[in-house]
């Protein structure tokens, strides 16, 4: 009977508060994702290639995890709170009948076990299948899909997320049945009173709503204008000014509320009814909600951030080459002879030789190279950003790298592109795209259209052509801002037979096998005859070690923390209106229609979970800005406008799940409505 | 006699045979424009039954009811909901007053409920406030109210839409005996002044010796029915005859083994 009953109570408690059971899933997936992430595909290709900073990483996890229990235990404990608070009467009754406290203690854990374990068998193999999913997810985003994706389990995460979950739903329990079990029948049977709160007068609600916006205010000016970065205590004062203006904001909200209520039912749809009960919420949970707001807008700056940083670093340029083999003549030939020695050279599609010198005819650095006609033809153009950008970088270009012209042939035949012819006399120009951009690449393309003369160590030479910028290298960190491409005659003249040679090298590509697969394989062979090599994974781990460590983690924060905030709201008002039920009865007896009453309530739900979104969506414009500002590299901070786009689209998507949250709750709201215009027998 | 509401043959039925529990069975009546009348009976009479059926909160098994001649029971959608805010006026035990709401919103429920402009029923409610003695009390909450206050505002909101009839569940039921008299006085009052349409449930003989006529209610069926000789019998007198049929109610010979 004893398990009977708890099983019953059980599969009652879920079916009356699915948002409590959805927290128990949630929990269960975070920790594993956050648990399974050194088994991640992903993590584990990271790991060959930057394993330093990956265990860097990897040793942060327990933290991460530490983290995630604290936060979650809140959710866990927030959300049991309601659910005991929603018992209490049939707790009494329990006792009333001659239950011990100790038994009906037994029956509680009972239940929650079976809850719990019933959330474990559900949440895991969904935190499985979603782990998967963010491991391919993230492959693709950051690897452009060269990864071969294996399915993995990880035993030691799945055990220690049900061991964390169990850990703070039995903590969360034994608080809460302490508090249950030390009351008084009596307490227990009666509907505990909320506890009138301590009432001001209405203008020092006014006066908070207003200190409130002034505070917001002042923190969203000084993080828009990058002021909090400046020192500990201004950043301290941003936040400090943030928390404190969203709390009394929330605080005074009610005076708006009031306002609202106080303008009467001019054209009828329960408008003062609708005001008042949110006044009512407001009055009783403004610290709640200001907590939420402030996780919600937590999450939108993780996700703002997380977003653009991935988009950032993600943004890799077109990949062509898959090896590179550096070093001198001599070395390069004796690897040459070790590939074809092992037959390794028949699995490049090509294989070779870039050649790349310093001018070695002159000792006079400073005026090696000179382009006066194209200084001249850029400094008339009108004044531009990419202008300005450009004429830094040829202010530097006296003295250049100059490339052999069959070599970089190579590379564009290699990458399917055009290649390029010289005349003697006649040299190309070659800028790295990470120094100049499209923008800059396009002003040199209208000058170099004209066929300028340049002076390279007292000869003419006539540029022509548009810019090069295919890498030269696997590597994507060696980069050359400005660099001459001359035919290979010129090339050998100027250098006088001194240049540095990399030999390059592209896969052939198998149907079935994954580029990833390819290279490592290749990377085995390479290691056991001693070459040394650059492989494009080296690069590509590098990219992904940034997106992943960056975007990752902020984007898991930022889920954490929405789908608190949304369950903290989702549950209080659930719970709300479950307290306030007998009004809805009172207004169906009055004549107000089903529909009626779920369109008030909807509108309730629509304010209660829009204010506080709100605010945080309006704070969040300035959060992001001001973690880009601090985050963002002095190069990359000029693309700040882009980057901020892209948090804007996120912000956007959050809301559409907002959205979401708010019509999962409307529903469940409409539900229980219908069970309370149900007839019942009352004599 | 132009006739409000005609109840016949009304059953209602709990639980099916051999258990089953007949709380109304086949209970027949009518009541007239502007009758006061009281509905009487011992707890699980059906007297609450038969309130709610009128109120539509309870379906009934059997039988028909019609107000002004529409039959209650096929209404649905729209035309119930306006049936049960505007033909009709529910006077609850517990008032049943928004707690979040003053008094003054309270009333006007009805109104935003129905979508009627504030205009309309601003006028009537300051002379519902000023007959029901509630003026003071328009902008507190319920919390700030005595149990009295309370129930002349619920009364106020059941009649702030001029309802063809008002039903009352046992609505001195909550109130001290001071408060229980002052309220009936205004009900008699309404009924005699507006010639409003009232149906009562209530087991206090005191408040039933307010209405004009008494249906008494036993398993389910009409048992007796008083009414009260007017003008020349005094509201004592009928009280005296009440009390006699109740005590027949609670302890009638054939209930003596």
């Amino acid at each position: 009977m004893f398990f009977k009953l708890a099983l019953r109570n059980s599969r009652r408690s879920r079916k009356e508060n699915g948002l409590f059971f959805s927290s128990l899933l949630i929990t269960i997936i975070a920790f594993y994702i956050i648990l399974s992430l050194p088994n991640q595909d992903v993590m584990l290709f990271l790991k060959q290639m930057e394993s330093d900073a990956v265990d860097r990483l990897m040793s942060m996890i327990p933290l991460f995890f530490g983290a995630a229990l604290v936060i979650l235990f809140f959710l866990i404990y927030y959300a049991g709170k309601y659910q005991m608070q929603r018992r209490r009467h049939e707790f009494g009754l329990y006792l009333m009948m001659g239950m011990r406290r100790g038994k009906l203690f037994s029956l509680l854990l009972a239940e929650d076990l079976y809850g719990s374990i019933l959330s474990l068998v559900i949440g895991l193999p969904a935190a499985l299948l979603l782990a998967e999913l963010i491991s391919l997810v993230t492959a693709r985003v950051a690897g452009m899909g060269v990864i071969g994706h294996r399915f993995s389990f990880s035993p030691e995460a799945a055990l220690l997320t049900a061991a964390g979950f169990l850990l703070i739903k039995l903590t969360a329990f034994l608080i809460l049945s302490g508090r249950v079990a030390r009351q008084e029948i009596g307490s227990l049977l009666v509907e505990m009173p909320e506890g009138m709160k301590k009432q001001f007068s209405g203008p020092v609600y006014g006066a908070a709503a207003a200190a409130g916006l002034v505070c917001l205010g002042t923190a969203w000016r000084m993080a828009a204008k990058g002021l909090s970065w400046y020192s500990t205590g201004r950043m301290g004062l941003t936040l400090l000014l943030g928390v404190c203006g969203t709390w009394l904001l929330f605080f005074g909200l009610r005076s708006v509320m009031n306002f609202f209520a106080g303008r009467g039912d001019r054209k009828g749809r329960l408008r003062v009814f609708h005001f008042r009960q949110l006044e009512e919420t407001v009055i009783r949970c403004h610290g709640a909600l200001a907590v939420s707001s402030l996780l919600i807008l937590a999450s939108l700056c993780c996700f703002g951030a997380g977003a653009a940083i991935m988009r950032f670093y993600g943004d890799s340029e077109p990949h062509v080459l898959d090896y590179t083999f550096d070093g001198d003549m001599q070395s390069i030939s004796e690897v040459e002879k070790k590939l074809s020695a092992q037959g390794l050279d028949g699995q490049f599609s090509s294989l070779f030789e870039m050649k790349v010198g310093y001018i070695r005819t002159t000792e006079d650095y400073d005026n090696a190279f000179r382009m006066d006609p194209v200084l001249e033809a850029i400094s008339g153009m009108e004044d531009s950003e990419e202008k300005q950008q450009l004429e830094n970088i040829l202010m530097y270009a006296e003295y250049p790298y100059i490339i052999s012209l069959s070599g970089y042939n190579r590379l564009l035949e290699a990458a399917g592109l055009p290649q390029i012819s010289l005349e003697r006399g006649e040299a190309g120009i070659y800028m790295d795209g990470m120094f100049a951009g499209e923008g800059e690449r396009k002003i040199m393309d209208e000058v170099l259209a004209a066929g300028p003369e340049a002076d390279l160590d007292g000869t003419t030479y006539r540029l022509t052509g548009n810019v090069q910028s295919v890498n030269l290298v696997t590597d994507d960190s060696i980069t050359l801002s400005f660099a001459l491409i001359l035919p290979d005659e010129d090339f050998a003249y100027y250098t006088q037979g001194e240049y540095t040679v990399y030999l390059d090298g592209v896969l052939k590509k198998g149907e079935e096998e994954s580029l990833m697969a390819a290279i490592m394989d290749m990377n085995s062979d390479l290691d056991q005859n001693g070459i040394i090599y650059e492989s494009y994974l080296q690069n590509m781990g590098r990219q992904m070690f940034y997106v992943a460590a960056a975007g990752y983690i902020t984007i898991y924060l930022a889920v954490v923390f929405l789908i608190i905030a949304n369950t903290v709201i989702g549950v209080q008002f659930l719970m709300g209106q479950r307290r306030t039920g007998r009004r809805y009865q009172t207004l169906s007896r009055l004549g107000a229609s089903y529909r009626e009453l779920c369109r008030a309530a909807g509108r309730q739900v629509n304010w209660y979970f829009g204010i506080p979104a709100a605010v945080a969506a309006v704070s969040s414009m300035f959060g992001v800005r001001a973690l880009l500002m601090g985050l963002l590299t002095s190069r990359t901070r000029s693309d700040i406008g882009e980057v901020m786009w892209i948090a804007a689209i996120m912000i956007l998507f959050l809301c559409v799940v907002e959205c979401i949250y708010m019509a999962a709750v409307r529903r469940s709201c409409s539900r229980y409505l219908l069970t309370v215009m149900e007839p019942e027998r009352e004599e | 006699m132009e006739r409000i509401l005609e109840i016949e043959d009304l059953k209602k039925y709990y639980g099916r045979q051999p258990n089953q529990t007949k709380a109304l069975d086949g209970i027949t009546f009518q009541v007239i424009k502007g009758e006061f009348l009281g509905i009487m009976g011992s707890s699980g009479s059906g007297k609450s039954t038969l309130l709610n059926c009128i109120a539509t909160v309870t379906r009934p098994t059997g039988g028909k009811m019609l107000l002004k001649g529409q039959e209650i029971q096929k209404l649905k959608g729209t035309n119930l909901a306006r049936y049960r805010g505007r033909k009709i006026g529910y006077l609850f035990q517990n008032f049943e007053l928004l707690d979040n709401l003053t008094g003054r919103e309270n009333i006007l429920l009805p109104l935003a409920i129905q979508r009627v402009p504030g205009g309309e029923g601003e006028k009537r409610l300051n002379q519902l406030a000023e007959y029901l003695e509630i003026t003071d009390v328009m902008d507190k909450f319920p919390a700030q109210m005595s149990g009295g206050q309370k129930q002349r505002t619920a009364a106020a909101r059941a009649l702030i839409l001029n309802p063809e009839l008002i039903l009352c569940d046992e609505p001195t039921g909550a109130l001290d005996s001071r408060n229980a008299r002052g309220l009936m006085e205004k009900l008699k009052g309404l009924n005699e002044e507006e010639a409003a349409t009232i149906l009562m449930v209530t087991h206090d003989s005191g408040a039933a010796s307010y209405c004009s006529r008494i249906l008494f209610i036993r398993d389910g069926r009409i048992f007796h029915e008083l009414r009260r000789n007017m003008p020349e019998e005094s509201r004592r007198e009928f009280y005296e005859r009440i009390l006699k049929v109740m005590a027949q109610l609670g302890g009638g010979s054939e209930y003596v083994f």
